[in-house]
């Protein structure tokens, strides 16, 4: 089952790619949110309690509702324009992205021959983080770098739980609160260069350099 | 566990009372008592006065040891000063950043203290993390364009290397499988017990994930923009804490899983990656020091350059490694002589460039004299520190004569692209429109900055025994014997 939700959170960063409208980014995160937190309940279905569920809860609490609400203030503040407009092609995109995700798949088959990995959410975790880091290269709204950033961290959220590496709760619970916390204050960066710079793009940032 | 509670709860005490009570100087005092007592315990612990409890999550090695120790003194001259920083006038759009200042300053001193006796990778990731959050708002300090784009920049960037850090402690966490620490916590000391066991092929791919990530916030090219930015547009005492501590801090993440590298047989990859890391360092330093037009971001340069010069040390090894550590004492102390300085400078000139600043020997004697004893400093003039630091590093690089030269090369050009800075600012002679303006009593930056060279002189001539103690453990943690 954990394979299946794999596969659909790769599917949703394929539409992450073609997609080109900035409300739909944001019920993308919000569909990675759900899917993360249903990954992580999966293993324990038979075994349920209390203890269990406090981390995947949070997780769909930040992940799925309340960082995509945030997003979606800023979106509304500042009437950024809904479209993206990006610096490569959407079907050069889209190749680029079907080819990092092939080669990851080859990769992550061939590496669990030697190395007890899942091999499917092991390559479907860093096909987001491979996707975010795209997204921040070639898209200028800061915005979307932000998505991009989160895309990124939902891929080693979907890695951590792959490797089945023991994190203790409150260390769980403290880096889900700092990557929301980085949002936040991004967020408020993005609002003072808005009301500060003529636009929101990567462009208006080149006054510091040598 | 006294200790450890003042170490850790008196800063979360310190922050309540700096978000609820809104007069700044009741916040200056408590974050001070704060300081000083943190500075006390981090004494006590280093010298092995008090010996703490420890278990799982939490231990004092001599690592932590020494990095508390650095943190403490650091944290306790910046609050010092800062009291005074924040009544000067300059901007009103301040005010607002004003209010801000203790707490955060607060959050980064616990954030920064769980991060240097974690033990556990996961917990050291949320405290690293943290302490880029506390720092953010205080590089926003001026509230002008360019602290902005500089906080921008270094929230995003630091956040984007954090994230890769922790790939690879989870790349840390793939290479024990099939082991006895499977699936178990990434306790840095049971890793480090178990070294042996561990897949090299994961362990090398940890290494280079958590060298590149934790890069942007140590300041290592060409993972450094982030940084220097911030650096120089932060206000002085932050730029002073960032330059001594911070990055200080975020250099221990690398160490932790060097230290893991170190009973493999991987340790000579590790080495020969920061060996590459401190060379090309070295050499941005060099570049960038001849095209700097903004003394902030000189200093700023010469904190890449001298972690540079670290890493290069840790990677060569055996004594190199040794003066690496006592480097990094002295390169924290000497950083914040010479950002506390320069903030004087900036204050009276109202601007970072050269080129605006002139004669300031004679307009600003002892910030001047201080600011140039500070570069002395920063460029191993004996009797200094530093000094004797860089001459272990060399003595390490004699067995490498390649490595030493092009060392040696970058290090003197840097030397010259520095003095030609700093003299220009001390020396120049006002043009017919410019005037000198002379007014300037002592303050308690210049004491803080006075107290700071006298102890990097009184460490070089006579190094105290625990801590020529603490750096023998410390090597011999990391399998060098001295």
């Amino acid at each position: 089952m954990e394979n299946v939700l794999s596969i659909l959170f790769c599917l949703t960063l394929l539409y992450l790619v073609i997609t080109s409208r900035l409300k739909t980014y944001v019920s993308i995160l919000r569909a990675q949110g759900v899917l993360l937190s249903a990954i992580m309940v999966f293993p324990f279905l038979h075994h349920l309690s209390v203890h269990i569920l406090i981390i995947p809860l949070m997780s769909l609490v930040i992940k799925a509702i309340v960082i995509p609400r945030f997003i979606n203030k800023i979106i509304i503040d500042l009437d950024v324009h809904r479209i993206v407009e990006p610096s490569i092609q959407p079907f050069n995109f889209l190749l680029l992205i079907v080819a990092s995700m092939s080669t990851i798949f080859v990769a992550a088959h061939v590496l669990s021959g030697y190395t007890p990995i899942e091999p499917i959410p092991f390559a479907s975790a860093f096909s987001a983080i491979v996707t975010g880091i795209f997204l921040i290269i070639f898209r200028k709204k800061l915005i979307i770098h932000v998505i991009g950033f989160l895309i990124l961290e939902n891929g080693i959220f979907l890695f951590g739980t792959s490797v089945a590496a023991e994190m203790p709760t409150i260390v769980e619970l403290g880096s889900m609160l700092d990557v929301f916390v980085v949002v936040f204050l991004m967020g408020i960066a993005i609002n003072k260069i808005s009301s500060t710079f003529a636009k929101q793009d990567v462009t208006v940032l080149g006054r510091l350099k040598d | 566990m006294s200790i450890l509670l003042v170490l850790t709860v008196l800063p979360l005490l310190s922050i309540g009372v700096c978000y609820f009570v809104p007069s700044r100087k009741v916040q200056y005092i408590i974050s001070l008592f704060a300081a000083i007592a943190h500075l006390v315990c981090s004494y006590l612990v280093f010298s092995g006065i008090c010996i703490p409890a420890e278990n799982d999550f939490i231990r004092f090695d001599a690592l932590s040891k020494l990095f508390l120790l650095i943190l403490s003194h650091v944290y306790f001259w910046v609050v010092l000063v800062s009291y005074s920083y924040l009544n000067r006038p300059l901007i009103v759009k301040e005010e607002k950043s004003k209010k801000l200042y203790f707490m955060m300053l607060n959050v980064y001193l616990f954030a920064n203290t769980l991060a240097l006796i974690s033990n556990h990778l996961g917990m050291f990731w949320v405290a690293a993390e943290t302490t880029t959050l506390s720092i953010a708002p205080l590089i926003y300090y001026y509230r002008d364009k360019e602290s902005l784009e500089a906080m921008w920049k270094y929230l995003f960037l630091v956040s984007v290397g954090i994230a890769f850090a922790f790939i690879g402690f989870l790349f840390l966490a793939l290479s024990a499988g099939g082991t006895a620490l499977e699936g178990q916590q990434l306790l840095i000391t049971s890793f480090t017990r178990s070294a042996a066991q561990l897949n090299p092929i994961w362990l090398k791919a940890s290494f280079i994930f958590v060298f590149v990530g934790l890069s942007t916030k140590i300041g290592i090219a060409p993972m450094h923009p982030g940084d220097i930015d911030a650096t120089s547009n932060a206000p002085s005492p932050v730029a002073a804490l960032m330059s001594g501590s911070l990055r200080g801090t975020a250099l221990m993440g690398v160490l932790r899983i060097y230290q893991i590298m170190v009973r493999t047989g991987t340790a000579d990859f590790a080495r020969t990656i920061m060996i590459i890391g401190g060379l090309f360092s070295l050499f941005v330093a060099f570049v960038f020091m001849f095209k700097v037009t903004n003394y902030k971001r000189m200093l700023a340069y010469s904190s890449i350059e001298h972690l540079g010069l670290i890493t290069l040390g840790i990677g060569t090894g055996g004594v190199a490694f040794a003066g690496a550590m006592l480097h990094t004492v002295f390169n924290s102390l000497t950083k914040v002589v010479l950002f506390l300085t320069a903030g004087n400078i900036h204050r009276v000139y109202r601007s970072r460039e050269v080129n605006s600043v002139w004669n300031v020997l004679q307009a600003m004697p002892w910030t001047g004299w201080l600011f140039l004893f500070g570069f002395f400093s920063i460029n191993a003039m004996p009797p200094f520190g530093i000094f004797f630091s860089e001459l272990m590093i060399f003595q390490g690089l004699l067995t490498k004569p390649l490595l030493l030269t092009a060392v040696l090369f970058f290090l003197f050009f840097i030397f010259v692209g520095m003095s030609k800075t700093v003299f220009h600012m001390l020396y120049t002679a006002p043009s017919v429109e410019q005037t000198t303006i002379i007014s300037e009593k002592f303050e308690i930056t210049h004491f803080a900055s006075l107290t700071l060279l006298v102890l990097l002189i009184a460490l070089g001539l006579c190094m105290p025994a625990q801590l020529c103690d603490i750096v023998g453990q410390i090597s011999k943690d990391f399998g060098i014997i001295l």
